[in-house]
């Protein structure tokens, strides 16, 4: 009795034990979301506190789009303040580099490897600006009437801005319309130049893309339009025209951020060992497996190609089997891609830039440089807390640069009209790079060459459900496919192995197996032999 | 014939621990990377969970085995180590007799005590300490963090592979017991199979052990011998053990030898059993000799000891000690010396030898 009792004990409890942790993993996944900071979906209030098609200012006739500025602000008599301190309308910011100190780093100065800068090419580039008229440096920053309101406040979805046209509107707007439907920004006003930049629907980013004005859980659980249906600001929380939010692409301190965990707290989830590694892996690591996935977003830009023209002198494009440009004479050859699985780097939030009047030292060029290790935690943090594993878009590219002076070049792109030195009119690298140079008074060795780049860019959007989420088999594995196969700074349970341990171990196990055999073999055989 | 030598807590801990062991194994090296069998998540649940199981354990059977006395089964001893592992290598396949008997508290053979002992306080705890450094100062929120898991991993990754083949090594040994299940059938049951002369030994090292734990328990100036004597009978009488198979002659047929020394270190009186085993042939070679002669130059200073302390009025109870036999070979016997007293004058000194195997003398090193 008393034997059937401990077996019992000894085979059943364990099981037991195990199988209420079982069925305990299957009570948290059904718990609902901790959630601070926001009203769900169901719970908003869209009551209209204000109605402006009731306002006479923007009843009579506009001439310029300017008198429309200056109509929002006859009520709205501050806010012009509030927007011409913002990075929107600046394109720059001063910030420090990390390791090196305060530069201005915004638009009107930093080089990427897509369109490489705006410099000598703002009359088209500055059809993303919040403003009106901005064609070269003379542009009045200080003059409030040149505030684009209606870019970002339309809601009437009538309102586009023109091609080449230093931020004015196209012609033949019904302004008034236009002007009395205002409201907060929805994804199309910001979408227009966020989803677009770069020159193409989720060129850039890779994580924003027209498709998320419509889409599905898979795409966005936040902003999908079957569920919670969520606006660019709910997350981006704007006061006094002050936005939360920014990517390292055009800026390198750890400030201003929107981050997950405002809404999300730092303790998402039920389970303590998936919390904790938060403490060194982004949200965006998991969350986001995979990115592009309505649209393609371009991997490889490379410039040395561009040039080449069919027999009529024309410019030409060729297309990949989705309809991306492969090649396209202006610009060169393209490598587009969707679902595409992110690369991972350690970041903390701080980040450096190659300057156009840095020298370059090395190849490929870190157009810009996540700053972060696996040793910057603790004693060491250089930013605000440890550094975090973050998925990361990394842009390919081959630019032009000064050969002589070993610094990145400013090409002049756009102009309207030939003869005017800009490449994608006269397709003279030279000249425009003398041009750009000249326009920035910055030295020019006259000798060019192309050299590779690399962008990096933080993920951030484009959030999966919780079960396409990765698993911890999708980096903790010693398969060359994992996830965090190439950061190597750290010892990751699952992937890493001492080798000489494990191959020691492995051997005496097999000894200590043989052992057992031989001498029981020799034991059974002498016993035989002895009855 | 069956003894029982496992006592019920000792067989759970053993088979916990060996479920616990094996799981922590299976889960542990799915953590490590060799498969994927619960899911690695599941796995590091698991594994986690066990060690805390196994930490409960631990708790329960140190407190197990400083009640009970059992730690003592674990000192350490060199004596017979030799033997032991030649009867691994060689002896054991030519159908050799085990070089030592399990006796009630001396369970373990000298290798098993050394290999059991160094689980106890150096793989074990290694492991906890290495696991736990490894579940609980991985992130900065931890009140201390490592500054890289790599060295506790390759600790503990180490330290998985030896307990791993202690498993394999422990399972094929427990088959070479009485028969080759019977050492596996003892750890389930409690009830170990022998041959007679090993059960035997067993038993009245058993009887031995409790007489002198008994005499422990007293605190006596006067000669207890009587005392234990009137205990003896009664108790003997009270489990109707007949005239014939007296308790105590159990331990005469064992070869108990008597002596009486006096004051000036002569022998006075010795019995068959002593002469037996000294190897003399007649009383009249060794009364009225000096005691100095039972002993090698080396192991006489211990002796003299005693002898002082007895005629001061002490009672020794002596372990393990080597006698010098007339031809000079040696033997080992345990020896209690009592006072021998005369009017309330101590005249003397008085006691009994036990004899034992040399197989059996490092056996009884814990006693010492």
């Amino acid at each position: 009795m008393k034997r059937i009792f401990y077996v019992i004990l000894i085979l059943i409890v364990p099981q037991i034990i195990v199988f209420g942790y079982i069925t305990n993993i299957d009570e948290e996944q059904e718990k609902d979301i901790k959630l601070i900071n926001y009203t769900k979906k169901a719970d908003r209030l869209d009551r209209k506190v204000v109605d402006h098609t009731k306002f006479e200012e923007l009843q009579k006739d506009f001439e310029r789009p300017q008198d429309v500025t200056l109509a929002c602000l006859s009520c709205h008599t501050e806010r012009h303040g509030e927007i011409m301190a913002n990075n929107h309308w600046t394109w720059d910011r001063k910030e420090k580099l990390h390791g090196r100190g305060l530069e201005s780093v915004g638009k009107t100065n930093i080089l990427n490897n897509f369109c490489i800068g705006v410099s000598a090419s703002e009359k088209t580039c500055t059809r993303c600006h919040i403003g009106y008229g901005w064609e070269d440096q003379s542009f009045d920053f200080s003059k409030a009437e040149n505030i684009d309101c209606l870019v970002c406040h339309d809601k009437s979805g009538m309102y586009e801005k023109a091609k080449g046209a230093a931020g004015y509107p196209v012609e033949g707007l019904n302004l008034n319309v236009i002007s009395q439907s205002v409201g907060s920004p929805g994804r199309t006003n910001c979408g227009v130049c966020h989803f677009w930049g770069g020159g193409g629907n989720n060129v850039k980013h890779g994580d924003l893309d027209k498709a998320m004005i419509d889409c599905s859980r898979e795409v966005d659980v936040h902003m999908t339009t079957e569920g919670e249906d969520m606006s660019c600001v709910e997350c981006h929380v704007t006061e006094n025209h002050n936005i939360t939010g920014k990517l390292y692409a055009l800026s390198s301190e750890n400030k201003n951020r929107v981050t997950c965990e405002q809404c999300h707290t730092d303790e998402p989830h039920q389970d303590k060992i998936l919390n904790d590694h938060g403490y060194r892996i982004a949200c965006q690591t998991c969350h986001i497996p995979e990115y592009a996935k309505a649209n393609s977003t371009k991997m490889i830009w490379d410039w040395s190609t561009a040039g080449r023209l069919d027999e009529d002198g024309h410019s030409t494009h060729e297309n990949d089997a989705d309809g991306n440009h492969n090649y396209l004479s202006i610009k060169g050859t393209f490598v587009y891609d969707d679902h595409v699985v992110p690369e991972y780097f350690w970041f903390n939030g701080l980040a450096d830039h190659m300057l156009i009047t840095d020298t370059i030292k090395s190849f490929p060029i870190q157009m810009n440089s996540l700053s972060g290790s696996y040793d910057d935690k603790n004693a060491n943090i250089e930013s605000t807390g440890s550094s975090k594993i973050w998925p990361v878009k990394v842009h390919r590219g081959k630019q032009p640069y000064d050969v002589g002076n070993m610094t990145l070049v400013q090409p002049k792109l756009w102009s309207p009209v030939k003869g005017d030195s800009a490449y994608w009119v006269d397709f003279d690298w030279n000249e425009s790079i003398i041009a750009g140079m000249g326009y920035l008074g910055l030295p020019y060795s006259g000798e060019y060459d192309f050299a590779e780049t690399e962008m990096y860019w933080p993920l951030n959007h484009q959030v999966s459900p919780a079960d396409k989420s990765l698993q911890c088999i999708d980096c903790h594995t010693s398969s060359p496919k994992g996830r965090l196969a190439n950061l190597n700074d750290f010892y990751l349970p699952g992937r890493d192995r001492f080798a000489l341990i494990d191959n020691i171990g492995i051997i005496l196990l097999v000894l200590t197996l043989a052992g057992v055999v031989i001498h029981g073999g020799i034991r059974i055989v002498l016993g035989r032999n002895n009855h | 014939m069956k003894v029982y030598i496992y006592k019920i807590f000792e067989r759970f801990w053993h088979w916990m621990q060996a479920f616990l062991i094996l799981f922590l194994a299976v889960t542990g090296f799915e953590i490590h990377g060799y498969y994927e069998l619960f899911g690695y998540r599941e796995a590091v649940l698991f594994h986690d969970n066990a060690a805390w199981a196994f930490l409960v354990l631990i708790v329960f059977a140190i407190f197990w085995h400083f009640t009970t006395g059992e730690w003592k089964q674990y000192i350490p001893t060199t004596k017979m180590i030799k033997e032991q592992a030649q009867y691994y290598i060689t002896g054991i396949f030519k159908g050799a007799e085990h070089p030592t008997n399990k006796l009630v508290y001396n369970k373990f053979n000298p290798l098993q005590r050394m290999i059991y002992l160094g689980l106890k306080i150096l793989v074990i705890p290694v492991m906890v300490l290495s696991g736990f450094a490894y579940m609980y100062l991985n992130y900065p929120n931890m009140a201390f963090e490592l500054a890289s898991l790599d060295t506790v991993a390759a600790i503990h990754t180490m330290g998985a592979f030896f307990l791993i083949i202690f498993v394999i090594a422990h399972i094929y040994l427990t088959t070479t017991g009485h028969k080759p299940a019977s050492s596996m059938k003892a750890m389930i049951t409690g009830w170990e199979e022998m041959d007679e002369k090993e059960a035997k030994e067993l038993i009245v090292s058993s009887l031995e052990h409790n007489l002198i734990k008994t005499k422990e328990q007293l605190i006596s100036k006067e000669d207890s011998s009587k005392f234990l004597d009137d205990a003896l009978e009664a108790t003997e009488k009270k489990m109707g053990i007949s005239k014939d198979h007296k308790f105590r002659d159990v331990i005469a047929n064992s070869g108990a030898g008597y002596f009486k020394i006096n004051a000036k270190g002569n022998f006075e009186e010795v019995n068959n059993a002593w002469l037996k085993l000294y190897k003399y042939k007649n009383a009249a070679d060794v009364v009225g000799k000096h005691y100095s002669l039972s002993r090698s130059k080396e192991a006489l200073k211990e002796l003299e000891d005693s002898f002082a302390k007895v005629m001061n009025g002490d009672t020794i109870e002596h372990g393990l000690v080597m006698r010098k036999c007339q031809d000079g070979s040696v033997g080992y016997h345990t020896i209690t010396m009592t006072p021998c007293t005369k009017d309330g004058i101590i005249k003397g000194v008085e006691g009994f030898i036990l004899d034992v195997d040399a197989k059996n003398a490092a056996a009884m090193q814990w006693d010492k």
